[in-house]
């Protein structure tokens, strides 16, 4: 009778030990589940502004030393939201490039006639979401979900 | 003895409940959050492909219902993926219908579109255990690049 108390006594405890690891497990695979499926919601409203905001920008590139000007500011005055549409677009940085190997912010910078330029870059680096679930169990509190986008200024037009 | 074993099973039968309780309450949460993000990741997708269509679409206004052809044409792009959508064709995200697509034209000084914005209305995920609405999101503004032809009608 008292082996048989030890017995059913050690199987309560393992019982409580593999409900713990496994709720660990489940809760843990719950948390990825919601957190990576926000991370992917963010990278595509990321990816869809990086692309208006691209062409907005090649839109401007006219040759004249005006037209950089008009392309920063037409890529960053873009509305944008992201993270289910609850915030704002941040750290949107646009470069300038003439064949897509050298990129420049400053468009001075590579050293040519502003009439060689027509590629622009919008790269999107400023988007931290939150992580709710997996910080519980060891992940990061905060993952960074960039965006980037190329767009030409003589766009070949798909509909006519 | 058969007392002691039977007590044990009452307790595995509560036990088994109780953990039974907690895990569907977890399993149907995550299904209700999942589909609902893999939802809203499609409708975002859906307005990305509209918007850059009607950023590229020639924008023709000789009549209203030129325009009303075109603003038609931009939702439908939306809900099943093409200007001109076959009879019976379905929905790129369930239920979505062109009625709840909102299309805004941002217009320059001279009258010519500069922008155009999308956003999609009151859509109802319904996912099963609980039902999530979003009311103009997700919202997406392309610049215009495409041909301005206002004395144009829509062929």
């Amino acid at each position: 009778m008292r082996v048989a108390s030890l017995a059913f006594h050690r199987k309560r405890g393992f019982v409580l030990i593999a409900m713990c690891a496994c709720m660990f497990l489940l809760l843990a695979s719950m948390g990825l589940a919601f957190d990576v499926g926000r991370i992917y919601i963010a990278r595509n409203e990321g990816q869809v502004f990086a692309d208006a905001a691209a062409m907005a920008a090649a839109q401007q590139l006219d040759g004249s030393n005006e037209g950089f000007t008009r392309a920063v500011a037409a890529a960053k005055n873009l509305p944008g939201r992201w993270n289910m549409a609850a915030e704002t677009i941040k750290g949107v940085k646009i470069e300038f490039s003439k064949d897509g190997e050298r990129w420049e912010q400053d468009w001075k910078s590579l050293k040519l006639d502003p009439s060689e330029i027509h590629l622009a870059r919008v790269a999107i680096d400023g988007n931290e979401l939150d992580i709710t679930f997996l910080r519980a169990v060891g992940g990061p509190n905060s993952f960074n979900v960039p965006a980037h986008a190329v767009a030409v200024s003589q766009p070949v037009r798909l509909v006519e | 003895m058969t007392t002691n074993r039977r007590g044990q099973r009452g307790h595995a039968m509560l036990e088994l409940a109780v953990s039974a309780g907690v895990l569907l309450t977890l399993l149907a949460g995550t299904f209700q959050f999942g589909y609902t993000f893999y939802l809203y990741n499609k409708l975002v997708t859906a307005v990305g492909n509209g918007a850059r269509y009607a950023a590229q679409r020639t924008y023709r206004s000789a009549t209203t219902q030129d325009l009303d052809r075109g603003v038609s044409a931009i939702r439908n792009m939306v809900v099943y993926g093409d200007p001109q959508p076959v009879s019976d064709a379905q929905p790129v995200v369930p239920n979505l219908t062109p009625q709840q697509i909102e299309v805004n034209w941002v217009k320059a000084d001279d009258g010519a579109p500069s922008a155009v914005a999308l956003a999609v209305r009151n859509y109802s995920v319904d996912a099963v255990f609980h039902s999530f609405t979003f009311d103009r999101r997700p919202t997406v503004e392309f610049p215009y690049v495409g041909r301005y032809a206002p004395a144009e009608r829509e062929p």
